[in-house]
């Protein structure tokens, strides 16, 4: 190899800087005006503001949650509000972006959402109001779908089909049952295909109650769910999204997988290939490794980058998955584990050269969402 | 650079127990802390993503005993980074959950005739 051109020394060297995962903080009082009928009229409850004592409104109670104690609990962290034009402004000044996918905060958890209609009504009021009130101002974000309504999630993707600041369909993936490679989701992947719209999978962690619900018994601290939580989630729905053959089927597709960590990467696609060569029956439709599919079709978002006092461990881990081609930079700003946008920078900067760098930090961000 | 001088920071009147106050010397930003009348001076920077590590709450430690009780000890003696809640030792400067590896610079405070002083 030649000498690595250099000329990358800091964010301000990069362009764009895109950020594939800033959070808007929605809440109730965002929400409630654009509920829809039956759900404006049901939920049209004056009690006296005595209705479930939680600040910022009872709406929040609707999303299940497990009740961790977490740094923004104890208030050790202290979260901002991104919920207007002038707060992601500000969000995007304090990150110095230049663009960003706007990503939603209570509807992270909607696939928990235990009233299936509430839940459709959920996403269409939270994309209403990330429409009217955010991306109308000019920016661009994602649209949620709701799990537990594949059919309804699909006319709500071609509703929005022509609104061209909706850069994603995202699914909140923490808790969904059955994991999003079975057949019943295929309407919400035919529709994103036919909108050519990525497929975000973004789960949180608050979804063991969902999905692992005996987990959430044995455990009794956050972190111990946090860390293992994120990637095991993200396994089995890719691990049932290749047994099914979804890349295969929708070969138009691409799937953004947010907030896991990167070193599960490169593990699990070796580990499903070194399986699929002895189970190759249990995906019959794949037609070449299962690697290759991961390759192909699916990007990862790079927050929380786990090694970042770690460069060795950081630059191998990104190599092993081929990350200059399907890493894309984020943020997970406001929340408390959000990386600062030079975080990954200065790691990268020890292996990657310019073009490399600039594809993990916008390139490849503006090609998947078509910036 | 001709050697270190003496700054001013604030007087001791106006600097109560478990109070802070954060200040610009030399284009650095120093928080001091009084805590039970010992002064205490950390740079305002976090080393783990550059956040303003002083300004976020002041804590204490959580320690758990050979029984598993649990306790809060050296209450108010750490402050936390507001960007990510990473806490420090405010006597020491060091993180406090990985003490060996980070640690925010701590600046000596001399009291002189009711006034407060950093040297840099």
């Amino acid at each position: 190899m030649g000498a690595k051109k250099q000329a990358i020394s800091s964010v301000n060297d990069l362009h764009p800087v895109v950020d594939t995962d800033l959070h808007l903080t929605e809440q109730q009082d965002d929400i409630l005006p654009y509920l829809e009928e039956p759900f404006n009229k049901i939920l049209d409850v004056n009690n006296q503001g005595k209705r479930g004592q939680v600040e910022g409104g009872y709406l929040s109670q609707l999303y299940p949650s497990a009740g961790h104690l977490t740094p923004t609990d104890t208030g050790r962290a202290e979260t901002d509000d991104v919920r207007s034009p002038e707060d992601v402004e500000r969000a995007m000044e304090l990150l110095t972006l230049d663009d960003a996918i706007l990503t939603p905060g209570l509807n992270l958890r909607l696939g928990l959402v235990h009233h299936d209609e509430l839940a459709a009504g959920f996403m269409t009021a939270y994309n209403n109001w990330l429409l009217d009130t955010i991306l109308d101002e000019g920016y661009h974000g994602a649209m949620v779908v709701t799990p537990q309504k594949p059919e309804k999630s699909a006319e709500e993707i071609d509703r929005l089909v022509d609104e061209s600041r909706i850069k994603a369909v995202m699914i909140p993936g923490g808790g969904v049952h059955p994991p999003l490679g079975r057949e019943q989701y295929f309407p919400i992947y035919d529709a994103a295909e036919n909108a050519g719209l990525p497929v975000m999978i973004h789960n949180a962690a608050t979804g063991i109650v969902g999905n692992y619900p005996i987990q959430w018994r044995g455990t009794k601290r956050y972190i111990e769910v946090h860390v293992p939580y994120h990637s095991a989630e993200q396994m089995w729905h890719i691990s049932t999204m290749l047994t099914n053959g979804i890349p295969v089927r929708f070969p138009d597709l691409d799937f953004v997988i947010q907030e896991s960590g990167i070193g599960w990467i490169p593990y699990f696609m070796r580990r499903y290939d070194n399986e699929y060569s002895k189970k190759q029956n249990d995906a019959p439709l794949l037609e070449k490794r299962p690697s290759d599919y991961i390759r192909d079709q699916f990007f990862f978002t790079s927050q929380p980058t786990e090694g970042i006092d770690d460069p060795e461990y950081l630059c191998h881990t990104i190599r092993m998955f081929d990350g200059a081609e399907n890493l894309m930079f984020s943020t997970d700003y406001p929340h408390y584990d959000f990386d600062y946008t030079d975080t990954l920078l200065s790691s990268l900067r020890t292996e990657f050269d310019d073009d490399e760098i600039q594809n993990i930090y916008g390139r490849t961000a503006s090609n998947v969402f078509d910036l | 650079m001709s050697g270190t001088r003496k700054h001013f920071v604030t007087t001791v009147d106006e600097l109560d127990e478990s109070e802070h106050v954060i200040v610009d010397i030399e284009e650095r930003e120093i928080a001091v802390f009084n805590l039970e009348g010992e002064y205490y001076g950390l740079l305002n920077y976090c080393v783990h993503q550059s956040g303003p590590a002083c300004e976020g709450r002041l804590t204490g430690e959580v320690v758990e005993d050979e029984d598993g009780e649990l306790s809060y000890e050296r209450d108010g003696e750490f402050v936390c980074c507001p960007w990510h809640g990473w806490e420090f030792d405010i006597k020491s400067g060091h993180n406090l959950a990985r003490p060996d590896e980070y640690r925010v610079p701590t600046y000596e405070i001399v009291e002189e005739g009711g006034d407060l002083y950093v040297t840099l």
